[in-house]
């Protein structure tokens, strides 16, 4: 068996990759046991895409304003594999789409897909994209938002085997804000990569949680870079690592010398349910203009044992009192989703995740 | 109610208690005192079986129950209270939704029906109004930018809403003003003084006693009761210091 074919885990962006896990994820065999995309849409209007294995499946989709053509990905070590025909969400000068869901269901093997929002001057969208099944599911997503356009993207990652790996490059016009939230929280390897290039007095907000278990690895390495004045970015990222599994998280703030009046805002704290876990943690700041604000903060920790017992001796079962605490710690990632549907639908999955792993 | 026979612990093998006995029966209200260091607080934890704290000897009834076989959880469902000397923050739980969890989780171990939000709310609300604390301070994460007095407060608060039979007392009177003091009493003596309830009230300071009149007063010097007498024995303390007393 070949190995997946990565840059040297020498560079950084790639430190913590596990190429050997997205090569036996693409090795996994076919299976007749598919999911049923029925299970996963959450109550939202608005289009409904399946998609089988990297392909759209039209019959069982409804695809309101998105469209199939060929998209080319960048030159990405991962997402440059995802090319060819995708799907894409094109909006007009002020247009506003019904909310966008994708469930990805993988049935085994690799499958590749790649994709592209576009969003003209003031348009607004909403995508949530949730990943299921098993095997190697590879994605390429280019984001291009115009002056004060505005996008919120969630993204649930619960296949139960395999590997999941996403790449995504956003511009940013003028004003345009971003919002992704990803929700980590099934058995299959991840990896998130990102380079969101924001705009004068764009707003890029880029984080989430990842739970890990078993001997799972899940790992995001992303970069905002603020190339023009007055731009602002929050990356909040949680990560809860359980048994021996790893959840690495790399966040990186690059402030061009122009980009003056830069606000950015990096939290990444992981939480070790077992000693035999591992999160890594690795916060960037890279300022090259004079006159910025940028805070950030790394800490790596256990649950409160006096909150624990607090708890307990009000009555709540130790287990029970875990799951408050590592909710709560989770909760700062996913309490920026704005849409209260999906928020309650990706909490939802945090607390199933939890009740398994605790 | 409870009943505590030559009590040996130890925290990382130092030994705190070594040889307490103490008997509280239903109705009564004890007060513990002594200096610091002596073991007050070992106590309260040990009742409440905070992990760490090792029994090495001795036996704790309680209702006639071995309270040293139930986890702490258990030990509140059968109605044990342990009020905290420092309340601890917990961000991102509300106070209401750990409450909730809290009585519902011992109704639950009970195999009690659990009160719905409604219910709750209610009985939340009440138990604020009559403890003076505003009700917006239910929604807040649990003790997280409270002062010290609102934290002690805010105990009294979930005693009421749990409303045990046997409340443990740790130092509630620390690091609150003569109001504050006033409204904690009174609440100790609104939830507690029943003839089916006891407490025990931990304190280093004779001043809690004037609101929450106690039956017996122990003094706790080096693991030990090493004397017992009635209220007049807090004053006598308070007159002649611990060292007098105890010698």
């Amino acid at each position: 068996m070949s190995l997946i074919e990565l840059p040297s885990t020498r560079e950084e962006e790639w430190r913590w990759a596990d190429p050997e896990a997205i090569a036996a994820a693409a090795s996994l065999p076919w299976s007749d046991a598919t999911e049923n995309a029925a299970d996963w849409w959450i109550d939202l209007p608005g289009a409904r895409i399946v998609v089988r294995d990297g392909v759209v499946d039209q019959a069982a989709s409804t695809l309101d304003r998105v469209t199939l053509r060929s998209i080319e990905a960048g030159d990405h070590a991962l997402g440059q594999r995802a090319t060819g025909p995708g799907w894409s969400l094109h909006l007009d000068t002020d247009a506003a789409a019904h909310p966008v869901q994708i469930v990805h269901i993988s049935t085994g093997g690799a499958n590749h897909l790649p994709s592209e929002i576009v969003l003209a001057d003031d348009a607004v969208a909403q995508v949530v994209e949730t990943y299921v099944g098993a095997g190697w599911a590879n994605r390429y997503l280019r984001v291009t938002l115009g002056a004060t356009a505005r996008l919120m993207r969630s993204v649930r990652l619960l296949q139960a085997g395999g590997f999941t790996s996403l790449r995504e490059d956003a511009a940013l016009g003028t004003g345009a804000s971003l919002v992704t939230i990803f929700l980590g929280a099934g058995q299959a390897g991840t990896r998130i990569d990102a380079t969101i290039v924001a705009g004068a007095g764009a707003f890029a907000d880029y984080g989430g949680a990842l739970l890990t278990a078993g001997d799972q690895r899940q790992e995001c390495a992303v970069a905002v870079r603020h190339a023009e004045p007055h731009g602002s970015s929050q990356q909040v990222w949680r990560a809860v690592a359980a048994d021996r599994s790893t959840a690495s998280l790399a966040a990186r703030v690059e402030v061009a010398r122009d980009a003056q009046k830069t606000d950015g805002v990096q939290s990444l704290r992981g939480l070790l349910l077992k000693r035999t876990a591992t999160v890594n943690l690795k916060p960037e700041l890279e300022i090259f203009a004079d006159d910025v604000k940028c805070a950030h903060g790394a800490t790596v920790g256990e649950l409160d044992a006096r909150a624990l017992f607090y708890m307990q001796s009000r009555g709540i079962p130790h287990a029970r009192a875990q799951a408050l605490l590592t909710t709560a710690f989770v909760a700062d990632a996913l309490d920026r989703i704005g849409d209260n549907t999906v928020r309650a639908a990706f909490s939802a999955d945090a607390e199933t995740w939890l009740d398994g792993a605790l | 109610m409870l009943k505590i026979e030559n009590l040996h612990a130890e925290i990382d093998g130092k030994e705190i208690l070594k040889g307490l006995s103490l008997t509280v029966n239903a109705g009564e209200i004890h007060a513990i005192m002594g200096p610091n260091g002596a073991g007050k607080s070992t106590l309260g934890y040990v009742l409440g079986g905070r992990p760490g704290y090792e029994v090495t000897a001795g036996s704790i009834t309680f209702n006639g129950q071995d309270l040293l076989e139930l986890e702490p959880h258990q030990r509140a469902a059968a109605g044990v209270f342990l009020g905290f000397q420092y309340p601890v923050e917990i961000p991102g739980v509300s106070n209401v939704q750990f409450l909730r969890e809290a009585l519902n989780a011992q109704r639950a171990t009970r195999e009690e029906k659990p009160l719905s939000g409604a219910e709750f709310l209610k009985l939340a609300r009440e138990e604020a109004r009559k403890l003076d604390m505003d009700a917006e301070m239910l929604k807040r994460p649990v003790n997280v930018g409270f002062s010290g007095g609102e934290k002690k407060r805010n105990e009294m608060v979930q005693m009421g809403i749990v409303n045990p039979r046997f409340a443990i007392l740790d130092e509630t009177d620390s690091g609150l003003d003569i109001d504050a003091l006033r409204i904690v009493g009174d609440g100790i003596n609104r939830i507690m003084r029943a003839p089916d309830k006891a407490v025990l009230l931990i304190t280093h300071y004779q001043r809690l006693l004037d609101y929450v009149q106690p039956d017996v007063v122990h003094v706790l010097a080096d693991g030990r009761i090493v004397r017992s007498g009635g209220a007049d024995l807090a004053h006598e303390l308070e007159r002649e210091g611990y060292a007098q007393v105890t010698a």
